[in-house]
C-alpha cells in the first residue's frame, strides 16, 4: 500500500506542469531523468496490481517473458528521437508516454525480474547495454538535429549519456563476471 | 562460517589488544596528522592576526603562501592521515589483525603521501606553488607541486587498495555475515576516496603538461568541475569519517546501544552513491551551467541533507535513550545524565552540536539565490571552519583520547581526561567566536582571501574591523587549544601510565531487527554511485567541451 501511494505521488508530481516543463526542457533529463522516474513509479505500484490481480499475471507472465518482451518495445520506442518530438508537440503523445512508461513498462518489469532465469536477466542487461552503446553512437554522430525541440548540443550531451550509462552498465557486467557471490555469501 | 583460525585470531585480538605492527603503523598516521596540526595550527593564527589588521607578514612569507600551507596542512594531511590511522586501526580491531600484504601496502600509502608532501611543499615555502589549497588553474603553481600531488593521490590509492583487501578477505572466511560496522564505514571511505580522487587525477594529468608549458591552454571550467568532484567529496569522506565515531564510538562511551544497524548502514551508502555530483554546489556561480542544470544540481546537493537529518534524529535518539535509561527525566533534563565530564563524549558531542548550524549554513550556499549573497566571501570560511574546524576536527581529538592510548597501550588519567576537557571547551569558543565573526563579516561583504587591506581607507571595508578582530581571539584561543591536544596526543602516546584501553564499539539493541543482506553488496552500490556521478556531470562537462572558450594561458598572480 505504501508503495502505491509513492508511486501515485511521483507520478502525480511528474505529471505537475512546471516539473514537467522543467524536466522537459533539457533533452537529456527529458529522456534520461523524466522516463526512467515514470517506469520508477509505475515499478512501485505493480505490487499492489499483483496481490489484486494475481490471475491475469499468472495468466498472461507466467514464465516473465511476456512482460520483458513489453517492456523492451515500450523502452525502444521512447528511445527514439522522433517519439520525444511528438511527445512535445502531440498532447495524445504526452498522455501516452504518461501512462506507457509506468503501466506497460514499469508494472511489466516488477512482474517479469524475477521470473527471468539469470541468463534472462543478463541477456536483458547486455541488449540493453549495447542499445546504449548503438543509440549514443547514433546521437554523437549525427550531423543533423534528430528532434526539432532540442539543439545540436543538448543532442550530443544526450549520446554522451548514453554512452557514459552503457559503460557503467559494462563495468557491471564485468564484476558480475568476475566475482563469484557465493565466495562471499 | 567464521573459521577456527579467524575465531582464535579474533580472540587473541581482543584479549592482547591491537597487534604491535599495526599500532606502529597506525600510531606512525596519527602522529604525521597532529604534527600538521601544530604546524597548520601556527599558520591559520599568522593569518588571524594578518587578517586583523595586527600583524604585517613578510615579503618573503606573505599571507597567500601562508594560507596555501595552512590549507593543504589542515584539510588534506590532518585529515587524510587521521583518517587512514584511524580506520586502519578500526579493520584491525575488527576484522582479526591486518593481512601482511595489506599493512605493506598503508606503508607503501605512508611512503607515497609522504614523499608527495614534501615535493608539494617545497615549492610553496619558495613561494612557487601560492595557488591556494583549492589548486584549479587558471592561477598555475611550479610543476613539481603537481608531480607531489600525484605522488599523494597514488598514496591514498595503496590504503584504498589494502582496505579493499583486507575486507574482501573477510568477507570470504565468514561467508553471510555482515561486515562488523566500523569496516563498513572504512569501506565506505576508502570507496569515495578511491573514485574521487579520479576526477582531481585527471585535472592534474591535465595541469602538468600546461605548467611545464607544453601546451599553451587549459580548459578553465573542466579543471575547476573535476577539482569540485573531488574537492566535495573529501568534505564528506571527513564527514563520513566524524559519523562512524557518532554512531559507534559514542553510544559505548555514554553507556548505551547502538542506534538500528540498517539505518547506519543506509546513511553511509546514501552519502557514497549521493556524494560526487555534490560538487556542483561549490560551481553555482559559475559561468557555462545553464540555470535549469543548476536547479537540479541544488537538489542533488540538498538530497545529502538526508541521510544528515537521520543521523541527527539517531544520535538524539541514542542520547534520550540512555540518559533516560539511567534516570534522566522531562523533556530536556535528561541531558544532565549524558557524561559532560568525559571527553571522549564532550569532544564529539560539540562536535554534532556544531554541525546543526554548520549544515543550515551548508544548506544557504547549496541555494542558487542566498548563494549569491555569501559566495567568495568570508561566510564560505566561517562555514567550513565550523563544520570541518568543529564538527569532523573536534570528533577526531574526542576519538584521540581512547584511540592514541589503545594504540600505545597506556590509559587515559583522570588528569588528561581533565585537559582534554579543558581543550575541547577553548577549541569550541575560539573556533565557535571565529566562525561567527567570519560569517557575519561575510554577510557584510569581506572577501575571502585577502590579506588585510581597508581598500584606501574605504568606510564599509573599515566597518569591517571589528569583527575581524575576533578573528584574531578566536584564533589565539584555537592556538592554546592546539598546544593541548598535541600536547595530549604525545603524552597518551609516549608517556602516559601502561595499562589497557578498550576499543569503544557499542553493540546493537537486543531486540534490533535484522539488517537486510542486500547493504552488503557494495558491487551494485557502486553501480548507482557510478550512474549518479554520469547523470551529474555529463550535461555540464559535454557543454564545457564543446562550447569551449580559447582556454586560459598559466597565470602567476602573486
Amino acid at each position: 500500500m505504501n508503495q502505491l501511494i509513492i508511486g501515485a505521488l511521483l507520478l502525480l508530481v511528474l505529471a505537475l506542469p512546471p516539473v514537467r516543463h522543467l524536466l522537459e526542457s533539457i533533452m537529456i533529463v527529458h529522456m534520461h531523468m523524466q522516463m526512467p522516474l515514470l517506469v520508477v513509479a509505475g515499478f512501485l505500484t505493480a505490487k499492489y496490481m499483483q496481490e489484486k490481480l494475481p490471475g491475469f499475471f499468472k495468466k498472461w507472465n507466467r514464465n516473465g517473458l511476456p512482460g520483458i518482451l513489453l517492456f523492451v518495445i515500450i523502452m525502444v520506442y521512447w528511445t527514439l528521437p522522433r517519439t520525444m518530438d511528438e511527445a512535445l508537440t502531440v498532447p495524445a503523445v504526452e498522455i501516452f508516454k504518461y501512462v506507457s512508461l509506468p503501466f506497460l513498462a514499469g508494472v511489466p518489469l516488477r512482474d517479469s525480474w524475477k521470473k527471468l532465469s539469470v541468463s534472462g536477466k543478463n541477456t536483458v542487461f547486455t541488449g540493453f547495454t549495447m542499445l546504449f552503446f548503438g543509440m549514443g553512437w547514433l546521437y554523437i554522430k549525427s550531423p543533423e538535429q534528430l528532434c526539432n525541440n532540442y539543439l545540436l548540443v543538448e543532442q550530443l550531451t544526450l549520446g554522451w549519456g548514453f554512452v557514459t550509462m552503457a559503460v557503467c552498465m559494462v563495468v557491471y557486467l564485468v564484476y558480475k563476471a568476475l566475482v563469484d557471490p557465493s565466495e562471499y555469501e | 562460517m567464521s573459521t577456527p583460525l579467524q575465531a582464535l585470531k579474533k580472540k587473541t585480538n581482543e584479549a592482547l589488544g591491537i597487534r604491535p605492527e599495526d599500532a606502529v603503523l597506525s600510531k606512525s598516521y596519527l602522529l604525521v596528522a597532529f604534527a600538521a596540526l601544530l604546524i597548520g595550527g601556527i599558520l591559520g593564527l599568522l593569518q588571524g592576526l594578518n587578517r586583523a589588521g595586527l600583524l604585517d607578514l613578510p615579503h618573503w612569507f606573505n599571507y597567500y603562501q601562508v594560507l596555501t600551507a595552512h590549507g593543504l596542512l589542515l584539510v588534506l594531511v590532518l585529515t587524510a592521515f587521521f583518517t587512514i590511522g584511524y580506520f586502519y586501526a578500526a579493520l584491525s580491531h575488527t576484522l582479526g589483525g591486518l593481512l601482511p600484504k595489506v599493512r605493506k601496502l598503508a606503508w607503501v600509502g605512508f611512503g607515497l603521501k609522504m614523499a608527495g608532501f614534501v615535493l608539494a611543499v617545497i615549492p610553496i615555502l619558495m613561494n612557487k606553488a601560492t595557488v591556494l589549497y583549492t589548486f584549479y588553474p587558471p592561477m598555475a603553481a611550479s610543476p613539481v607541486f603537481y608531480f607531489g600531488l600525484v605522488f599523494i593521490v597514488l598514496g591514498v590509492w595503496m590504503c584504498a587498495f589494502g582496505c579493499f583487501i583486507q575486507v574482501a578477505n573477510w568477507r570470504k572466511q565468514n561467508k553471510g555475515k555482515h561486515v562488523p560496522i566500523l569496516a563498513y564505514f572504512a569501506t565506505g571511505v576508502f570507496v569515495l576516496l578511491f573514485f574521487g580522487s579520479i576526477p582531481v587525477t585527471i585535472e592534474v594529468f591535465m595541469i602538468i603538461p600546461w605548467s611545464l608549458g607544453w601546451v599553451e591552454t587549459i580548459n578553465v571550467m573542466v579543471a575547476r568541475t573535476l577539482f569540485w568532484a573531488f574537492g566535495h567529496t573529501l568534505v564528506n569522506i571527513w564527514y563520513l569519517t566524524a559519523v562512524s565515531a557518532w554512531y559507534v564510538v559514542v553510544p559505548k562511551v555514554i553507556g548505551g546501544r547502538r542506534f538500528s544497524d540498517t539505518l547506519t548502514r543506509v546513511v553511509i551508502f546514501l552519502l557514497v552513491i549521493m556524494n560526487i555530483p555534490g560538487g556542483f554546489h561549490h560551481q553555482i556561480i559559475d559561468p557555462g551551467i545553464a540555470e535549469s542544470v543548476k536547479f537540479l544540481h541544488v537538489f542533488m546537493s540538498l538530497a545529502i541533507g538526508l541521510p544528515s537529518l537521520m543521523t541527527a534524529y539517531a544520535m538524539f535518539s541514542v542520547f534520550e535513550k540512555t540518559a533516560k535509561k539511567k534516570g534522566g527525566k522531562g523533556v530536556f533534563g535528561w541531558f544532565k545524565k549524558l557524561p559532560w565530564g568525559d571527553v571522549r563524549f564532550l569532544a564529539p558531542m560539540m562536535a554534532m552540536i556544531a554541525f546543526i548550524p554548520g549544515g543550515a549554513g551548508g544548506i544557504v550556499q547549496s541555494t542558487n539565490q542566498l548563494n549569491q549573497v555569501v559566495h567568495n566571501t568570508m561566510w564560505i570560511v566561517g562555514h567550513f571552519h565550523l563544520t570541518v574546524g568543529m564538527s569532523v576536527v573536534l570528533t577526531f581529538f574526542g576519538i584521540s583520547y581512547w584511540l592514541v592510548p589503545y594504540l600505545s597501550k597506556r590509559v587515559l588519567t583522570p588528569k588528561l581526561n581533565k585537559l582534554g576537557v579543558i581543550q575541547t571547551i577553548i577549541w569550541s569558543a575560539g573556533m565557535g567566536l571565529m566562525a561567527i565573526a567570519m560569517h557575519w563579516v561575510g554577510l557584510l561583504g569581506s572577501p575571502r582571501r585577502t590579506s588585510y587591506t581597508t581598500y584606501f581607507d574605504n568606510a564599509t571595508a573599515l566597518g569591517w574591523d571589528p569583527y575581524l578582530l575576533f578573528l584574531a581571539v578566536g584564533g589565539t584561543l584555537l592556538m592554546i587549544g592546539v598546544i593541548l591536544q598535541v600536547y595530549a596526543v604525545v603524552h597518551l602516546m609516549f608517556f602516559a601510565p601502561k595499562g589497557e584501553t578498550e576499543f569503544p564499539i557499542a553493540e546493537e539493541e537486543e531486540d534490533a531487527a535484522k539488517t537486510p543482506y542486500w547493504t552488503e553488496r557494495w558491487g551494485r552500490i557502486i553501480f548507482v554511485m557510478l550512474l549518479v556521478i554520469a547523470m551529474g556531470y555529463v550535461i555540464p562537462m559535454v557543454e564545457f567541451i564543446v562550447n569551449a572558450p580559447p582556454g586560459s594561458p598559466p597565470f602567476k598572480t602573486w
